[in-house]
């Protein structure tokens, strides 16, 4: 961020340069890093992805720029990430949209802009489970209820997402399919935000959001968890019961992951993948998930390559399921 | 009958409309109770149609199409060019040779003025420009492929 | 009420220690700063800073942000009035009647007044903010889609009253604006719609690449500077300040713009956008003298301005009392008390005392901060038109280029301004006017999108608009405006925009 490293990094970098491609490749990174942030200001991406930028900055010694290129849903982010040029300098902040464009784009006989085989994961900074949430005014009081009830009157309970095959579409499809319950009514709005805002207005009475962006109505009685998508109870609300101990298989996170564009060198990945590691068991960038009420959920190059082939086939079915509409 | 403006006016807009149709041609239209993404588009495109006919009826109370008075086209064309070839070097060279070479042309090729003052002018605004975006807002400006 | 007094007291208290008040300038400067030079709008501006705040406690960091925030709504309109680029999408509307009243050669009054009424508006605001939040956020969330959707049918129709030019003309810039509205992802159904296979066009295109291309770069196609060099608008100082005949007109737009703006600006959504377009319909649909907007009316200034800080400060209720973000900007806010370790939410008055009424109190003190900021610079502000304007353009251009792209970092924003441009020029030559256009722009996206939202919570039965209190009520409204307008049709009582129409057709 600050310029006056700035221009030390370039001078740095000239030096390195000058010193010949064999000394340049040892001095990796020589000069300031991009990181490409897919999504606007004010999501959890950009809160992640801040933070995330100045830890590194810490353990490279050299500047790391957050640059902003949000649009059509990540989709705009993803398309640059995978463009830039795979030297290491520019990297991508991305969350679990990543991994459904490629679905959504052959499900409209478009020409997939970005594949999953364009990036390198390097590594999965936060993974917030997601919530079944009901509004206050709704009787529902538990899982059970709200099931039994929408398997009475299909099509007619409304749930709000983000946007369609959005993060917070997708579990509710994919809490249909594993409870057996005929589809709900789906009301998309354009971010999570306004999908909340919705929710608590009363004008869709289900919703799936992540903890973090909820905790503060569900302390304050205007929101009602019904159960968590997550592997186990999230620890600001032990009370809540996972899905998966009331017998149905789902799981959903809403994720932040760090990627590197295809045909990165190996050794600048591992090189990479070692200090995203270091920046993120930093305590600066440990406390700014905690004060942001994001759990944090680290997983390495390899365990988040392995996840995200999970997620992405979790993503991929749950797109098919919800087709084309209209 | 006389060609007046509103003719020329009226008729670009019924193309328009008509052009929206054609390229709206696979969306959905929806029904009334559930309108789809085509729905809207298709209504305001026959709107636009509508109202370029009317502006046509009434193209009488509008000026000659001759009348219209072409004189600055010529410095817009030119303008427009410099715009254009800047904009396609600006993500390439960067903010500071690009908008530097961009006034200096508008100045010197455009307006005529003494290459020096041209000179000393863009310089000294792209650079002031420069310092403001990148040292106290801290934004990053697009930079040149010469010095990172 | 004593103990909201009390508590603001001890707000003040803690908003007037002096690193506190240190960090409401700095946050007024850099807002101001951030708002005067296109582009950075206060979006970017907020969330690239936001980093700077990690060294502060929380109140100090959300006093600065907020400060940042504000600063950039009184800045904006300095552009628009100065050189027709709208810094952002607020002040849009200002372009028209603010540029025109600087043609005339009273500028720094178009500043004065502008800064003024954010003042007004923005005080206002908070004395509203202060007394009566809670309740109004309760308001604020039965703002639905219905509601909504009711509420941008009052915005078509006022449409009408956007432009000086014939209805037919108005309406067509109109339909061109909601169709440039519709590009992009359809966010109901994830179809593209002409988007030629740009992700870059698949949130559609934004207001400021429009308004800049038409407006900024429209206007400087059309004036060559051959027929400009020479005249150099240079008013002596005492000329800069609004005379009392420009105050008069000025002081009813600026209260009715500050309430309909707060009104509009605690709605959560999108919506707060169309307050200043809103105000200016308002103004002139009821002033005795419609024929002078669009040639620099001041209270096509004094309201919209007035309009905009409003809903700035509107927008503050919701976010404050219920956690809600009305809007990107607010969201932007709540994140950064987040990572501050403070969560913006219904507990936030009563587990964050000092941090709650030390950040009112220091909106009070940061409105006084920006007016005694941003007068004097009146004076240096208006001295940028002394520059001849041979050496002014190229410097518009440039701003014009770099405001756009910085908005998105996207140059398809910049050629999307370039085309702009050239069809202003060609609208400007065929005697259109782009503001309707403009305000299309704005509506399709969010009316389409309510509209069908509402139809999803009805299953596709329009009684919804009806059935809602808010709803009707906004319907009632949209019906007695058109119940009125047929009256006068029906009567051939020729309203003054027929009359002015035929003015117009005949003098062409």
């Amino acid at each position: 961020m600050d310029r006056r490293t700035f221009v030390i990094g370039t001078a740095a970098s000239t030096a390195a340069l000058a010193a010949g491609p064999a000394f340049a490749q040892e001095a990796f990174p020589s000069r300031a890093i991009t990181v490409i942030n897919a999504f606007p200001p004010g999501g959890v991406n950009d809160i992640v992805t801040r933070p995330f930028a100045s830890a590194l900055e810490a353990v490279f010694k050299q500047p790391c720029v957050v640059e902003t290129k949000a649009g059509a849903g990540g989709q705009v982010g993803a398309q640059v990430g995978a463009n830039a040029k795979p030297d290491g300098y520019t990297l991508l902040s991305h969350n679990n949209g990543i991994s459904g464009y490629e679905e959504v784009d052959k499900l409209f006989g478009r020409q997939p802009k970005t594949t999953r085989g364009d990036f390198i994961p390097l590594a999965r900074l936060v993974a917030d489970p997601v919530l079944l949430l009901v509004n206050d005014q709704q009787p529902y009081k538990t899982a059970k209820e709200l099931i039994d009830d929408a398997k009475k009157r299909p099509e007619t309970i409304v749930y709000s997402s983000g946007g369609l095959y959005g993060a917070t579409h997708l579990p509710v499809v994919l809490f249909e399919k594993a409870t057996g319950i005929p589809k709900m009514r789906h009301l998309p709005t354009n971010g999570g935000g306004p999908a909340i805002t919705a929710l608590l207005g009363n004008n869709a009475q289900v919703s799936t959001q992540t903890v973090s962006a909820t905790l503060q109505h569900v302390k304050a009685g205007k929101l009602r968890p019904l159960a968590s998508f997550g592997g186990t109870r999230s620890k600001s609300l032990p009370d809540v019961p996972t899905l998966k101990e009331l017998g149905y298989d789902v799981e959903y996170y809403l994720w932040v992951g760090i990627f590197a564009p295809k045909g990165t060198p190996a050794n600048i990945v591992s090189t990479l993948s070692g200090a995203i590691e270091k920046a993120a068991a930093s305590d600066a960038f440990k406390a700014a998930i905690a004060n942001a009420g994001l759990e944090p959920g680290f997983l390495n190059a390899a365990g988040f390559a392995k996840f995200w082939a999970d997620d992405a086939k979790r993503s991929d079915e749950a797109v098919k399921l919800i087709g084309r509409v209209g | 009958m006389t060609l007046r403006a509103d003719h020329v006016a009226g008729g670009a807009f019924v193309v328009f409309g008509i052009l929206i149709i054609a390229l709206s041609g696979d969306l959905p239209a929806g029904q009334l109770s559930m309108p789809g993404s085509g729905f809207l588009p298709k209504i305001v495109a026959v709107l636009t149609i509508i109202l370029g006919l009317a502006l046509i009826v009434r193209a009488s109370e509008s000026p000659t199409f001759a009348t219209i008075a072409w004189s600055d086209g010529a410095h817009a064309a030119l303008v427009t060019v410099i715009a254009v070839v800047a904009t396609a070097l600006y993500t390439k060279l960067g903010f500071l040779i690009t908008m530097a070479s961009m006034m200096i042309a508008l100045l010197i090729v455009v307006e005529r003025r003494k290459p020096l003052h041209a000179l000393a002018y863009s310089a000294a605004v792209v650079l002031a420009t420069y310092a403001v975006f990148v040292y106290v807002l801290k934004t990053p400006l697009p930079s040149s492929p010469f010095t990172y | 009420m004593e103990a909201t007094l009390l508590s603001l007291a001890h707000g003040f208290s803690v908003a007037l220690q002096p690193d506190n008040l240190w960090y409401a300038f700095l946050g007024c400067l850099v807002g101001t700063l951030v708002g005067v030079l296109p582009g950075i709008g206060p979006l970017s501006g907020i969330s690239i800073l936001l980093p700077v705040t990690f060294g502060l406690n929380a109140t100090q960091a959300v006093i600065m942000l907020a400060g940042i925030y504000y600063g950039s709504q009184y800045g904006g309109s300095t552009t628009s009035i100065l050189m027709r680029i709208p810094g952002e999408a607020a002040s849009v509307i200002t372009c028209i009647d603010g540029n025109a009243m600087a043609r005339r050669g009273r500028a720094g009054a178009a500043l004065c007044i502008a800064a003024v009424g954010s003042f007004v508006a923005g005080t206002f605001g908070l004395l509203m903010l202060t007394v009566i939040a809670p309740p109004l956020a309760t308001i604020a969330l039965r703002f639905g889609p219905p509601e909504y959707t009711a509420l941008l049918v009052l915005g078509l129709i006022f449409l009408a009253y956007m432009s000086s030019t014939s209805l037919v003309r108005t309406l067509l810039m109109a339909c061109l604006g909601l169709v440039f509205g519709m590009i992009g992802i359809d966010n109901m159904t994830g179809h593209f719609r002409y988007s030629f296979d740009l992700a870059e066009l698949g949130d559609g295109i934004g207001i400021v690449p429009v308004a800049v291309g038409l407006f900024g770069l429209g206007e400087i196609l059309a004036t060559p500077s051959k027929h400009v060099t020479g005249e150099v608008i240079s008013p002596k100082f005492r000329e800069m300040l609004p005379t009392r005949q420009e105050w008069r007109e000025a002081i009813w737009p600026i209260g009715r713009g500050s309430l309909l703006g707060f009104l509009i600006g605690i709605i959560p959504g999108s919506a707060h956008i169309i307050s200043s377009f809103l105000s200016y319909a308002l103004e002139k649909r009821i002033s005795k003298h419609p024929e002078k907007f669009g040639k620099g009316a001041v209270a096509g200034v004094a309201g919209p301005e007035s309009a905009n800080n409003g809903a700035s400060t509107g927008a503050f209720v919701p976010m404050l009392s219920l956690g809600i973000p009305t809007g990107p900007i607010t969201a932007v806010l709540i994140g950064a008390l987040m990572i501050h370790g403070v969560p913006a939410g219904p507990q936030l008055v009563s587990d964050h005392r000092d941090l709650f009424w030390g950040f009112v109190a220091s909106m009070y003190v940061g409105n006084v901060m920006l007016l005694a900021l941003n007068l004097p610079m009146v004076g240096l502000f208006v001295s940028v038109l002394r520059i001849p304007y041979a050496y002014l353009y190229p410097l518009i251009i440039m701003f014009c280029i770099v405001g756009v792209y910085e908005v998105n970092h996207s140059i398809v924003d910049v050629w999307i301004m370039l085309i702009m441009g050239l069809i202003g020029y060609a609208l400007r030559k065929f005697s259109f006017d782009p503001a309707p256009l403009v305000l299309g722009l704005v509506i399709a996206p969010i009316f389409e999108q309510s509209l069908r939202q509402s139809l999803i919570m009805s299953n596709g039965n329009y009684f919804i608009f009806f059935d809602r209190p808010i709803a009707l009520g906004l319907m009632l409204v949209c019906a007695i405006l058109l119940g009125l307008s047929a009256l006068s049709f029906v009567l051939k009582r020729k309203d003054w925009r027929d009359r002015l129409a035929k003015v117009e057709a005949g003098e062409g």
